[in-house]
C-alpha cells in the first residue's frame, strides 16, 4: 500500500481503456490521459495491459510506501527521487516498507507522469474499470483525486518481484515528447462544405494552436479559429452561431469540437453529446501526446490521417506493450 | 532579505490576495493561479512583508514566473 502525503496538483488512479460503454448514458470512459505511459508503467514491473497506475498531472506528488514491492515510472520526467535520491524514469526498481517517493513538477517536455506497480492499484472496479472519473466524482479511489493521508491499496503482483527491478524500455520504443505535439486527425464528422469552409480546413491542418491554461482532463482548449472558418451564418435550428448544431452524439475520446470559436480535443473524462460541430477526429494512437500538452506553454498540430492509417497505428502501438520491448 | 513567491504551475492569475506592506507568515497563501480550471495558491516561501506585487489578474504564468516580493 501506498500512503499519500502530499497529492500534489493532481494525482488519480487510471487505468486503460477505461469504463467503456456507457457513452449512452452520458457517462466517459476516463482512463489515463497518456496511455502510452502507462503501459510501460505496467509493462515494467510485470502487470497486464491496462492495470490502474497513477496519475500525475503537474506534479509535487509526494508518498510513504507501506510494503516491498517493485515500482515504475515512466511519462514526463519530474526528477522523481526515493529518500531523496534520484531514481530512474522509464524503468524498474525495487521499494521498501518506509521509503518516501517525491517528485518535482513536469520537465521541459511532458505533463504527465505515471507511477505503475507490481500488482497495479487494488480499487474496485465500477462499471467495468478502476479509472477516476473527476468530473463525475465516481471510480478509482473515492471518485476523487489522491490527498495526504489517503493509502492507497496494491494488488498481488502478477510475477515474482525478484524478477522485476532494473527492466528498461528499449531505447527506439521510448516516445519522443516535444513542445508541439503532431496529432494524425480523420476530417468530420462536420466538415467542409457543409458546416466548415475549405480556408478553414486548412487553417486547423496548417497552424499551431497553443494549448490554453484551462485545458484538463475533460477538454483541451486550443487557440481560436479565424472569422472565415464557419460555412454557414448560424446554426440554423440548432442555435444562433455557426458553431451550433441539433444536439447529436461526440465521437469521444479524440474529437475536435468546435464551441464559438474555440476548437477543443475532446478527450477522458469529456462530454458524451452537445450542440457544437466537430470537425475532426484525433486517431487513437496518438491520443497519448495530448496528455502530454502542457496547458499554457505547448503547442498542438494536426495532420490529415486515414482510417486505414488510425487502424494500423493502433494495431502498431498495441503490439509495443510486450515484453519485446524490453532492452 | 528578499525572498520571491513564485508561480508553481503554468496558468493565468487568478487574484493577487495580499497588497504591498502586509505581513505574511511562511505557508500563507499570496496569490492564485487558475490551471486546469482548478484554482492553485501560491504561498509564501517564508515569513515577511509584502515589499511588491509583480504580477495582476490574467497575467500568464510560466513555472517559476516570480509573483510577490518580500522583505523576510
Amino acid at each position: 500500500m501506498l500512503k499519500i502525503l502530499n497529492g500534489g496538483i493532481e494525482a488519480i488512479v487510471e487505468d486503460w481503456p477505461g469504463r467503456l460503454g456507457y457513452l449512452g448514458k452520458g457517462m466517459a470512459p476516463a482512463a489515463a490521459m497518456d496511455n502510452v505511459a502507462l503501459e510501460f508503467a505496467n509493462l515494467l514491473v510485470g502487470n497486464p495491459p491496462g492495470e490502474a497506475g497513477i496519475e500525475i498531472a503537474g506534479g509535487y506528488f509526494e508518498a510513504e510506501l507501506g510494503v516491498d514491492t517493485v515500482l515504475s515510472i515512466t511519462g514526463t520526467d519530474m526528477k522523481p527521487t526515493l529518500n531523496n535520491q534520484p531514481v530512474p524514469v522509464w524503468e524498474s526498481f525495487a521499494v521498501k516498507k518506509g521509503d518516501v517517493l517525491k517528485f518535482s513538477h513536469f520537465a521541459e517536455f511532458g505533463f504527465r507522469s505515471y507511477i505503475g506497480v507490481a500488482g497495479g492499484i487494488d480499487v474496485p472496479l465500477y462499471l467495468g474499470s478502476k479509472s477516476t472519473c473527476i468530473f463525475g466524482s465516481y471510480g478509482g479511489f473515492k471518485g476523487r483525486k489522491l490527498q495526504a493521508e489517503d493509502v492507497l491499496p496494491f494488488g498481488k503482483p502478477y510475477q515474482d518481484l525478484k524478477s522485476l527491478p532494473g527492466r528498461k524500455l528499449k531505447k527506439e520504443v521510448i516516445p519522443e515528447y516535444s513542445r508541439v505535439w503532431n496529432l494524425r486527425a480523420i476530417p468530420g464528422p462536420n466538415t467542409c462544405p457543409d458546416y466548415v469552409t475549405e480556408e478553414g480546413m486548412d487553417f486547423l491542418f496548417s497552424h499551431s494552436f497553443k494549448i490554453q491554461h484551462s485545458s484538463n482532463r475533460s477538454a483541451y482548449r486550443i487557440d481560436e479559429v479565424k472569422g472565415n472558418f464557419f460555412a454557414r451564418e448560424d446554426g440554423g435550428v440548432g442555435g444562433s452561431h455557426p458553431s451550433n448544431i441539433v444536439d447529436h452524439a461526440y465521437a469521444m475520446r479524440g474529437c475536435l469540437n468546435v464551441c464559438g470559436n474555440t476548437p477543443i480535443i475532446l478527450i477522458a473524462d469529456g462530454p458524451t453529446l452537445g450542440g457544437y460541430i466537430n470537425v475532426l477526429s484525433v486517431i487513437n494512437a496518438d491520443l497519448w501526446k495530448v496528455g502530454q500538452g502542457t496547458p499554457s506553454r505547448d503547442f498542438i498540430k494536426f495532420t490529415m490521417s486515414t482510417q486505414e492509417e488510425a487502424l494500423q497505428a493502433r494495431i502498431d502501438q498495441k503490439a509495443l506493450f510486450t515484453e519485446k520491448s524490453l532492452a | 532579505m528578499e525572498v520571491v513567491a513564485k508561480a508553481h504551475m503554468p496558468g493565468l492569475v487568478a487574484r493577487v490576495v495580499v497588497n504591498e506592506g502586509d505581513q505574511v507568515k511562511a505557508g500563507q497563501e499570496v496569490a492564485v493561479i487558475n490551471c486546469m480550471k482548478t484554482e492553485l495558491s501560491v504561498v509564501a516561501p517564508s515569513d515577511g512583508v509584502v515589499k511588491s506585487i509583480l504580477v495582476q489578474e490574467w497575467d500568464e504564468m510560466e513555472v517559476g514566473s516570480p509573483m510577490v516580493v518580500l522583505e523576510a
